[in-house]
């Protein structure tokens, strides 16, 4: 009845592991904190090369293309595009290591 | 001339074996761990591809191993907040009471 191998519905055979299908404000509050760190890294390294007036290609390519955390809509940082969802778009916790990779934009449309 | 302070701060557990071999070239091999490259275009490439994992601050100079350990060493002592009321009336019960920072009281 009780330990680690206790029959629960997840346990006794089938595909019942339940995730939450939108994250929780708090998931929310730290996954809006783990932008800005990005974006905190970005400016520090941008004012850093620019007072060397050195240039890095990644570093114009991120800046042209990705949006701050605070340009972004709430939808692009809680959720993504995904083809086989409804209405196409789905949590973005559904990402593998979705903590630690850059997940910003979408498809324009969508 | 500059550099970064880079913190480890996220692991890297899990991820491809580029991003962990970043990380190696940095010299990152544990999380919490803080190394120091001076600011070029080919340090901040490295930056970019474990932007996710680090902290980063730019310094005039690197720390000594010393310098670094004296920073992370906690304060000595303790506070006791609840002294306040104390420390406002003067030395109560033989404690010397001494003054800390505004709002925060060190005994």
């Amino acid at each position: 009845m009780f330990g680690p191998f206790r029959i629960t519905n997840p346990l006794s055979g089938g595909l019942l592991w339940k995730i939450p299908w939108r994250l929780s404000p708090t998931q929310k509050a730290r996954q809006r904190k783990r932008l800005r760190a990005v974006d905190q890294v970005i400016e520090t390294v941008t004012n850093a090369l620019a007072k060397k007036g050195e240039t890095l290609k990644s570093l114009d390519r991120w800046k042209a293309e990705m949006p701050t955390e605070a340009e972004m809509l709430p939808r692009d940082k809680y959720t993504m595009f995904d083809r086989k969802a409804k209405r196409y778009r789905k949590g973005i916790h559904k990402l593998p290591k979705w903590t630690r990779v850059s997940q910003r934009i979408n498809p324009p449309g969508f | 001339m500059s550099y970064f302070r880079i913190t480890l701060h996220r692991s890297a557990i899990g991820l491809p074996k580029r991003t962990r071999g970043v990380l190696a070239a940095l010299g990152l091999h544990r999380r919490g761990q803080l190394v120091f490259h001076p600011v070029s275009a080919q340090f901040a490439g490295m930056i970019m591809k474990v932007k996710e994992l680090v902290r980063v601050d730019e310094v005039d100079r690197p720390l000594t191993r010393r310098e670094v350990y004296v920073e992370r060493r906690p304060e000595p002592g303790f506070w006791v907040e609840s002294a306040r009321g104390a420390f406002q009336q003067g030395q109560e019960g033989g404690q010397q009471v001494g003054g800390g920072e505004e709002g925060e009281v060190r005994l």
